[in-house]
């Protein structure tokens, strides 16, 4: 048995939704929040993931960090040394795509030159109507940065579950090969 | 040298039951301690009396910045700092350093990995030189 411990960061433009995502892991019938009530600096939450058909189980802190450019720098003095980062956008805002490309060298440079496993979520998955990032554009985006692609909706809690096993397990999987390359070392 | 003479872990921040604190004292170059992932990572050691030590001898891998501290107290609390280091990356063989600590005298001695060269780092052992 294997309890990991994870920092995981959350970023992306202001009200793109990593509020409301985060409140969705928390399954104790809390009701969407529909007014936006900005983050004005770094949100610490847990959440224990189990591993599925293991007895291992990855604690995440999670860091819910304002989106709002005024206060970035504020918050980035709190971000640490991420271990997994949910880089999020508005599937509706055009924008908020286009600036993933800032968040990630923002979070590089917390990075210390370690890879971190990563996720791209395209939220408000339920503004079908209002959608201007296309699936195929953004996973291509994802998939070109090493992150993998998920769709949510905060407002349905439609597959918010599933971006936070995918970085849990990812976490696990480089913890697993990290143990055997240190077994397989010769002393000296 | 002595492989730290009746010392034992009293604290470790971070456990994997297959590579518990234990496996720093136990004299075997094999057989480490693993953290489990964030920094800081700390572990203390306790010697059965006050010790003097001129050095330790640290075995480990992807450690980045080790700091040490020490009391002279029977409980483990109230550390004074006595040494910080870099240590070099290795790659496929361990990172073997030895720190002076100067003849300071301790009952405790606190390591803290404040960071890695990977989210994971382990310590194989750690031997005392008094
Ligand atoms: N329709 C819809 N609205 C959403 C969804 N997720 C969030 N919202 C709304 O979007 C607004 C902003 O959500 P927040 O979660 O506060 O956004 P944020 O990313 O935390 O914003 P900052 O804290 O400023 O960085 C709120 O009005 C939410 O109700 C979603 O999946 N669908
Ligand atoms: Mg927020």
């Amino acid at each position: 048995m294997v309890k990991l411990r994870a920092r995981c960061l959350f970023v992306g433009d202001a009200a793109v939704g990593k509020s409301s995502l985060c409140h969705t892991f928390y399954s104790d019938g809390s009701l969407f929040q529909k007014n936006y009530s900005l983050t004005t600096g770094v949100e610490l939450l847990m959440k224990c993931i189990n591993i599925p058909e293991t007895n291992d189980s990855v604690e995440l802190y999670i860091l819910d960090s304002a989106g709002k450019e005024t206060l970035v720098e504020s918050c980035e003095k709190m971000w640490g040394q991420p271990s997994l980062l949910c880089l999020v956008f508005d599937l509706t805002n055009e924008k908020s795509f286009a600036n993933c490309s800032y968040w990630m060298e923002r979070v590089h440079g917390h990075c210390k030159g370690l890879q971190i496993p990563g996720v791209l979520l395209g939220n408000k998955s339920d503004l079908s109507a209002r959608r201007e990032v296309q699936s195929s554009v953004a996973k291509e985006w994802a998939q070109s940065h090493g992150l993998e692609y998920h769709e949510t909706s905060a407002k349905e809690r439609d597959n918010c579950d599933a971006p936070l096993l995918s970085l849990a397990q990812a976490f696990h999987s480089l913890y697993q090969e990290r143990r055997e390359a240190i077994q397989n070392l010769s002393p000296d | 040298m002595i492989d730290s003479p009746g010392a034992q872990i009293v604290l470790a921040s971070s456990s994997d039951e297959n590579h518990p604190p234990g496996n720093i004292t136990d004299g075997n170059i094999k057989t480490f301690w693993m953290t489990t992932g964030m920094f800081p990572q700390e572990f203390i050691f306790r010697f059965a009396e006050t010790t003097n030590i001129s050095a330790v001898t640290v075995d480990s891998y992807n450690v980045k910045h080790l700091k040490i501290e020490k009391n002279t107290s029977p409980s483990a609390a109230q550390f004074e700092p006595v040494v910080e280091k870099e240590l070099e990356r290795t790659e496929g063989h361990l990172q073997s350093n030895i720190i002076s600590l100067n003849g300071s005298s301790a009952t405790h001695l606190r390591f803290i990995i404040t960071e890695g060269y990977d989210h994971f780092i382990a310590v194989h052992r750690v031997s005392v030189k008094n």
